[in-house]
């Protein structure tokens, strides 16, 4: 047998016979900084090992899915009273839009009686695992720097996702795929590659675009005349090539290069496997339904099975600013069943206690409408008071946290800024988020940018 | 009680007049102290609550998001707010000043409120390097050996280099530098033939012979417009979610690259663009430059207001110019003044106004039956956008520019692009010519003396080499502006012709100090022309409509534009710069390389390296294409399997394989041929593993 990799050019400039995901994480790019930095470990025993992003990308109505607010069929086409105004800034709406109950019913779920919308039935019978957050805030107000926000912890470009945070923090488990996959379902969220970006921490902790559709990763498919053993011995070639290059250049973008190509090769034998889901029951696959985006979370619970650190769902349809009352329920449809799916489906298989699923959104509704007409209108962007739900990952199901006032419209009790929502999750993973830092032009850089806190209720 | 003060106050303020004409305010003495005392703490330094700063003289007298706050003689916000009656309206929010406050504030403004110029008070902005104005620094006198011609570029280098104790790399070998000017210049690599002419020529002017020929080949606009092309957000579709077709938008990439390779001085180049249509006896071709300002997005399935949408245009058309022209993040002015630059709420709707008076045009060019976009001016009052809502219209403001920069000269009542066009390519404009000098500079060394191409602010990383910088800008203006000029100027420097290899220790790990040239990935369009220029395939005609390359099999399937997008293959192996730009469907072959994605503009490229790249190299269907065509080539020429080899190497990196690189590909042939390979499969194996080879797309 031809050796698949010549050790010894490879890993003659890396510490020892580590594998290439922590070689990967060892790598420096086009900046200098990244050798100065070990890679870190985690600061303490915890149980999530993997996490599910499932970014509901648009802005979730919080009044009409996780926090019901009666009150509001009271003040129903009036405008809101003046004392819920001060300190809350309107976006696109104004403070003559009147106030708009929600069309739909909440019922309560579980034996921890939580209560839902009536949309999300499905969500619902996973109640008592599910830790619900109705007192998410922060401060960014359109859908860009309220992406950023929710995935780096800062309203601007350049930081690292919170999945390149966890890849940085843990390496991947993974020897034959990235550590970090996003499967976008619709159109890209408005920050594109900033919500999968790197941002200051080695390219290689980049979320690696899978397809939602079709085969998951271009182009993985060696032209049909090369055979496998030939393709092998061009990889080797090319690899011991540019190794040779590398003394010449001194450049240590060549390591990347090198861990890329071996990772690819790599990929394109895992990614088929994982990609073919003839062997996944009926039962299973009817649980998740139809759909690009159930397919996409039937996918990640097959990536976090190979060792996937961390996957980011997209699913793109939660804009309202007109439509509530049909666009909700259309979104919700759409969602419902796949979401419960997966956590039916990690919990059957003794992943959820390792697996953290996180359901979020980039900021909340406005309780007062956008547009004039009640049977189409909408609500506008609302970052000071929205919902977020977490199962899994060592989390405390069966609880509500939190709490807005009685027309969701600020935070009354326990606020939690999106970086504490941040410092929990790297809590959940073992790390003290004041601690995974990362030197970066002078400053050692963090999620939590300089605040949070951990949620301690949240974490159990 | 509260009754009585107002009719107290009431009164007083019918006094004032006589009040006022019996004493002199003093700024120092009597209005500083209130200033201090009720308003700086939301209004100066730390805070600038509405926009407004109260203790610093410029700004105090620009006012902020509700006006000005004082006009001399007049009024102003401050009196008003000092003694409104509303609640809601008055100044201090924690209750009204004393009586005698109020009238002395007054007095002060109707007086002429004087402030005297030693307390008038400065903002970090107004010692920012990047605002003042650009002086052409004495170039430093670097002792080297007697005689020797020193380029001004290496003098400000080595003085520095020298400072921190550094030592400039070497020169290149010939090799790298033909295959280098080849790359930044016009993006092709060069024959083998141009190799072996270069290293024969032992003639002192022998590179400089390559970089003029290279300058005038038509290639140099096809690499030059594409950089363009990122900052103009080029695309030929709408966006959103229809994303509709826009079919004639290659007029303007077809003007760019021909502006570009006529050589249009940067100064003409900026005005046709931002004003052509204006321009007297406006030409076809100017008035299809003025489609820069087209090339936003728009939303044409906008269910809410379509206002809204028209405004999200304007603001881009604003911002953009911000950024292209100025290096500005203007655009964070738009909701309440600049955190961190002085450009207020007001002067952004000031410079928004120049493009909301202007309407999207479409023209007949001579001899076409189509229409090519284009703009008009309308009359169109401009409403500040209070906290960037449209749907709250503030106070009036007609065109203008933020009071920090040089004054605007307008021709007429109001100013108009033209105007507006004219400002920022004035020599004496500070912003204009250094961020078009960095870009340049950028192009030619990897990164600009300013790291933040979109940024020059005060968040901007601040230049390493501002001396430089400024030298050259002046440079950029003696030179009239000439692209190529300038271009030619960089690269004949000895900093430019450094080797890129890096030392083993160096102080200096992120080259900021330039002891060395970069290595770095070529761009996504460049990658694509690399593989079809070396393997014989590319069609190198220039100009005309896009070509849409075979997609990936099932990415079509998805919805994105999949209607919209079958149309003729065309000439598939043309350059990448004329692949159809779909902004909801950019080519994957693109997209996995970093390339701007036309929704904003692009001052500066990622440089990712992923897996994805890896196989898209190794297995997506041009590059396969391109790899069985080289094999092919090299199949048929070469006499021995050695001959071959070398002659394979050299065609796709210029230079021959040192010894073991040939035995590392002599290894690859044999190997392939014990495991079944036909001769045609080994040579398609061999030329696969060549253009996958990190030094191929990498510009060294």
């Amino acid at each position: 047998m031809h050796a698949p990799f010549d050790r010894r050019t490879l890993l003659g400039r890396t510490a020892g016979g580590m594998g290439i995901a922590a070689l990967a994480s060892l790598l420096a790019q086009d900046t200098a900084h990244a050798a100065d930095t070990d890679p870190p470990k985690p600061h303490f025993k915890a149980s999530a090992t993997s996490g599910i992003f499932v970014f509901l990308v648009g802005g979730t109505s919080q009044v009409d899915m996780f926090d019901p607010k009666p009150e509001l069929a009271k003040l129903h086409g009036k405008p809101i009273p003046e004392s819920f105004r001060a300190g809350v800034r309107l976006g696109q709406t104004n403070y003559t839009a009147p106030v708009m109950q929600s069309p739909f019913k909440f019922k309560r779920y579980g034996k921890c009686g939580t209560e839902f919308s009536e949309l999300l039935p499905e969500i619902g019978s996973c109640a008592d695992d599910i830790a619900l957050v109705r007192s998410m805030h922060h401060e960014a107000f359109d859908h860009a720097p309220g992406e950023l926000m929710l995935c780096t912890g800062k309203d601007q470009p350049g930081r690292p996702t919170v999945g390149s945070w966890l890849t940085y923090g843990l390496g991947s488990a993974s020897k034959n795929l990235p550590g970090y996959v996003v499967l976008l379902n619709g159109r890209s969220p408005k920050a594109r590659s900033y919500v999968w970006g790197n941002g200051f921490l080695p390219a290689t902790h980049q979320g690696v675009l899978f397809r939602g559709g079709g085969s998951p990763i271009l182009d993985l498919t060696t032209p049909k005349d090369i055979t496998p053993e030939v393709h092998r011995a061009q990889l080797d070639a090319i690899r011991e090539l540019n190794a040779l290059r590398r003394d010449e250049t001194n450049d240590p973008k060549f390591d990347a290069q090198i861990a890329a190509y071996e990772l690819a090769y790599r990929m394109q034998s895992a990614a088929p496997e994982l990609a073919d889901l003839s062997k996944e029951p009926k039962v299973i696959l009817d649980s998740y339904g139809d759909g690009g985006f159930a397919r996409s979370l039937l996918l990640a619970r097959r990536l976090v099975e190979r060792g996937v650190r961390f996957v980011t769902v997209t699913h793109h349809e939660w804009d309202h600013h007109d439509g509530i009352k049909d666009g909700v329920p259309k979104a919700c449809r759409e969602v419902d069943k796949p979401i419960a799916a997966l956590i039916k489906d990690l919990k059957h298989r003794g992943l959820l206690g390792s697996t953290l699923v996180a359901c979020v959104s980039e900021f909340g509704r406005t309780a007062i409408t956008q547009g004039k007409d009640m049977a189409t209108a909408g609500r506008d962007h609302h970052p000071h008071a929205f919902s977020v739900f977490l199962a899994g990952g060592g989390v405390k199901g069966g609880q509500v946290y939190g709490a807005t006032d009685e027309l969701g419209w600020k935070v009354a009790e326990d606020g939690v800024h999106m970086n504490d929502f941040h410092a929990t999750l790297l809590h959940l993973f073992g790390f003290d988020h004041k601690k995974l830092t990362f030197r970066h032009q002078g400053l050692d850089m963090r999620l939590t940018d300089v605040a949070g806190k951990v949620v301690a209720k949240i974490a159990g | 009680m509260a009754y009585r003060v107002r009719f107290l106050a009431t009164t007083l303020t019918l006094l004032l007049p006589l009040y006022a004409g019996a004493a002199d305010v003093d700024y120092a003495r009597d209005v500083r102290p209130i200033i201090q005392k009720h308003c700086v703490r939301c209004h100066g330094e730390k805070k600038q609550e509405g926009g407004l700063r109260l203790d610093v003289r410029r700004r105090a007298l620009a006012g902020g998001d509700s006006g000005p706050a004082v006009v001399a003689g007049k009024g102003g916000e401050l009196l008003k707010r000092v003694e409104a009656r509303d609640e809601k309206k008055v100044m201090p929010p924690a209750g009204q000043l004393a009586d005698a406050e109020i009238a002395t504030l007054r007095a002060w403004v109707e007086q002429g409120a004087k402030w005297p110029d030693e307390l008038a008070g400065k903002e970090p902005s107004e010692e920012h390097w990047a605002f003042k104005p650009i002086k052409r620094p004495e170039v430093p006198k670097v002792s080297r050996e007697p005689k020797a011609i020193v380029h001004p570029i290496d003098a400000f280098i080595l003085a520095k280099l020298s400072d921190n104790k550094l030592s400039p790399a070497p020169a290149a070998d010939k090799r790298t530098l033909i295959r280098r000017l080849h790359l930044d210049l016009i993006g092709l690599p060069p024959t083998p033939a141009e190799v072996d002419a270069f290293l024969k020529d032992n003639t002192p002017t022998a590179y400089e012979k390559v970089v003029d020929k290279l300058l005038a080949s038509p290639h140099f606009g096809e690499r030059w417009g594409r950089h363009w092309l990122d900052l103009a957000r080029f695309a030929e579709s709408d966006g959103y979610e229809n994303d509709n077709l826009r079919p004639n938008a290659w007029r303007f990439r077809d003007w760019v690259v021909s502006a570009i390779n006529d050589d249009m001085p940067f100064d003409q180049f900026t005005v046709a663009q931002l004003a052509g249509d204006l321009l007297p006896n406006a030409t076809d071709e100017q008035k299809t430059a003025a489609g820069f300002h087209r090339n936003t997005l728009w939303n044409s399935a906008a269910s809410g207001d379509k206002e809204e949408f028209r405004t999200y245009a304007i603001k881009d058309r604003t911002d953009t110019t911000g950024l292209v022209w100025m290096g500005l993040t203007v655009g964070c002015a738009q909701c309440h003044s600049h955190k961190y630059d002085p450009v207020s709420h007001r002067e952004y709707y000031q410079l928004y106004a120049f493009f909301n008076r202007s309407e999207n045009a479409e023209v007949k060019l001579a001899g076409a039956k189509e229409f090519i976009p284009t703009l008009k001016d309308v009359a169109r009052e401009t409403r500040i956008h209070t906290r960037g809502n449209f749907l709250a219209p503030g106070a009036v403001v007609k065109p203008g520019t933020p009071g920090f920069l040089p004054p605007l000269k307008a021709r007429g009542d109001t100013a108009d692009r033209l105007d507006l066009a004219k400002w920022l390519v004035d020599p004496a404009h500070p912003l204009t010519v250094r961020v078009a000098v960095n870009n340049v500079w950028q192009y030619l060394f990897g990164y600009g003396l300013v790291p933040t191409p979109e940024n020059f602010g005060l968040n901007g990383t601040r230049p390493k080499h501002p001396e430089l910088l400024d030298w050259l800008a002046t440079e950029y203006v003696r030179l009239k502006w000439s692209r190529k000029a300038l271009i030619r100027t960089i690269v004949m420097s000895a900093t430019y012709r450094q080797s890129s290899v890096r030392p083993g220790n160096t102080t200096d790990p992120n080259n900021e100090l330039l002891a060395r040239q970069n290595r770095f990935r070529v761009e996504a369009e460049i990658a694509r022309d690399l593989s079809l220029a070396t393997s014989g395939l590319l069609v190198s005609k220039l100009g005309g409509p896009s070509i849409v390359p075979p997609f990936p099999d099932g990415l079509l399937d998805q919805k994105f534009g999949a209607e919209s997008l079958k149309m003729p293959a065309g000439d598939r192996h043309r350059r990448g710069i004329y692949i159809h730009v779909q902004r909801t469907l950019p080519h994957p072959t693109l997209a996995v390389f970093d390339a701007a994605d036309g929704n904003v503009s692009c001052p500066k490229r990622d440089r990712s390296i992923t897996p994805l790249q890896a196989l898209t190299l190794l297995n997506d269907t041009v590059f396969v294409e391109c790899a069985r065509a080289l094999g092919e080539v090299v199949r048929k020429t070469g006499v021995t399997d050695e001959a071959r080899l070398r002659g394979a190497f050299e065609l796709c990196v210029s230079r021959p394989p040192s010894e073991r690189e040939l035995a590392v590909l002599t290894k690859l042939v044999q190997r392939q041929r014990e495991l079944g390979a036909k001769d045609e499969a080994v040579w398609f194996g061999i030329a696969r593993t060549l253009l996958n080879l990190e030094e191929f797309t990498t510009r060294e």
